[in-house]
């Protein structure tokens, strides 16, 4: 289970959201940009260190003190692929494989069949386009089977065929894998794919927490509805 | 589209031809190497003995350089900005203080009134000898590879350093396999010019180790004694071992910054 509270101070306001995820569940952080969401989620990553609050993840404590990045088993997707340039797609998908297991490698094969990354697993990354980039990095992430995958707006800027597929095959994933999932976006349509319930935030505060038929019926703030609103 | 005029032709060809022009005045001192000056003198020159004395020394200091400079540097790559601020401007004082004046500082700083006598119980000199040679070629140099490396491991994007830990890798592993590789020739660049500068060094290196006599040193002694034809064997081994190095670190990195951009 994911149980955090995190405290942080920002320029306009100050950040306190607890979430808590159960085990093998996907919840959502919702909000409008620059709500707090993406801090909240680096946070919990430990690419940022909150001012203060804590982080658990299945009975461990990675905040405080703020546990070394390299001994969290999570894995965690921002909206750059943040590729390893120098290294081959094979090379950056194996790279947090800590062993050539086997059961690793049937693992990869899979997901390289999945996200269909056959016809450049031979080259070099910085020749790969941003579309296959974003593939490559969810392969990269869940190739070590993290405990905890956090996913901040994973999806933005890819076309809408690209989107679908992605979150059809991510959403398998999760139930089949059960890892715990946390998922920031600013869209509900790319969330409501992906998670039951979310958390809603409003200047970095938790304003709503519920499964998205009662948000959709009872949003609690003006915002949220507008958010929630078709266009 | 409309074609280009006449006019642009010409401003473009006398862009070309001042651009030219310059190239020739900077590169006009190499001329001096065909420049009569009688028989060059190999034999008697020291040539080969200075170029020993340079390269092996040189490359000893470069070691020291790296292990001490490399370290400091991905410490105030990392700091927070006003920290970094402050070394940056420590580092700056061993780049930019006169040769001169740090050569004689430094035989101050470690003569008798300094850490001389302390030297002196491990029967360590730093007058004349190889470890002041040494010493001062470090402390002329490290300055130039510590900037250099910041640079270069500036050009690092921290996102995938996280990212590298995240995925299970220790801070050193993440620096063999992911900083390391990305910013390399950033640090050759930075060695390079700690190379050349350490190499070429007169001004520090003649007050604290005038003796054992590297090429810059032999050069001058040369010039004194027998005047240019003695010189000139120095000097073309001078820029051999000079020159090649940061040349090619430099064109390679300008390359690879054209090519990404």
């Amino acid at each position: 289970m994911l149980d955090a509270l995190i405290v942080k101070q920002r320029a306009r306001f100050r950040i306190e959201c607890n979430v808590v995820v159960p085990s093998g569940e996907a919840c959502g952080l919702f909000g409008a940009s620059g709500a707090g969401k993406s801090t909240t989620l680096a946070c919990i990553a430990g690419t940022e260190a909150p001012d203060d609050g804590y982080v658990r993840l299945g009975g461990e404590t990675l905040f405080p003190p703020q546990r070394p990045l390299h001994e969290r088993s999570i894995g965690y997707l921002t909206q750059d692929a943040n590729m390893f340039p120098h290294l081959r797609v094979s090379d950056n998908v194996r790279f947090g494989l800590t062993n050539g297991a086997r059961d690793n490698e049937a693992w990869v094969a899979q997901l390289r069949e999945r996200l269909a990354l056959e016809s450049i697993w031979n080259q070099p990354a910085h020749a790969i386009s941003g579309g296959q980039a974003r593939r490559v990095a969810l392969a990269r992430m869940l190739a070590r089977k993290p405990a905890l995958v956090l996913l901040d707006e994973p999806f933005s800027g890819l076309d809408r065929h690209l989107v679908r597929e992605l979150l059809t095959t991510l959403a398998d994933w999760q139930r089949e894998l059960r890892f715990t999932m946390l998922v920031v976006d600013h869209e509900a349509e790319i969330l409501e794919r992906l998670c039951d319930r979310a958390i809603v935030l409003e200047e970095g505060q938790v304003v709503q927490d519920a499964r998205w038929d009662i948000l959709h019926a009872t949003p609690a703030t003006p915002l949220l509805a507008q958010l929630l609103a078709p266009l | 589209m409309r074609p280009l005029g006449l006019s642009h032709f010409l401003k473009r060809n006398l862009a070309r031809a001042g651009a030219l022009l310059f190239g020739i005045v900077v590169l006009y001192p190499l001329v001096g190497l065909i420049v009569p000056v009688g028989s060059w003198r190999w034999e008697g020159s020291g040539a080969f003995d200075a170029a020993r004395v340079s390269i092996g020394l040189t490359a000893i200091a470069m070691v020291v350089v790296v292990a001490l400079g490399t370290p400091m540097a991905l410490y105030a790559a990392r700091c927070s900005a006003r920290e970094r601020l402050a070394w940056q401007a420590v580092l700056l004082v061993s780049v930019l203080l006169p040769p001169l004046a740090l050569g004689i500082l430094i035989s101050l700083a470690f003569g008798q009134h300094g850490l001389g006598l302390f030297l002196e119980q491990f029967g360590l000199s730093m007058t004349n000898t190889p470890l002041a040679f040494v010493i001062t070629q470090v402390y002329v140099s490290i300055g130039y590879y510590v900037l250099g490396a910041i640079a270069a491991l500036d050009s690092v994007p921290r996102p995938l350093e996280l990212q590298a830990a995240l995925l299970g890798h220790t801070p050193w592993s993440v620096f063999w396999r992911i900083t390391f590789p990305i910013a390399r020739l950033g640090f050759a660049v930075a060695l390079s010019l700690a190379w050349v500068r350490a190499l070429t060094e007169f001004g520090a290196v003649v007050i604290t180790a005038y003796y054992p006599a590297g090429l810059p040193v032999a050069i001058w002694t040369n010039l004194e004694n027998f005047g240019l034809p003695a010189v000139m064997p120095l000097l073309i081994v001078f820029l051999i071992t000079a020159l090649p190095l940061p040349w090619l670190a430099h064109l390679l990195a300008q390359r690879r910054s054209t090519q990404r951009a």
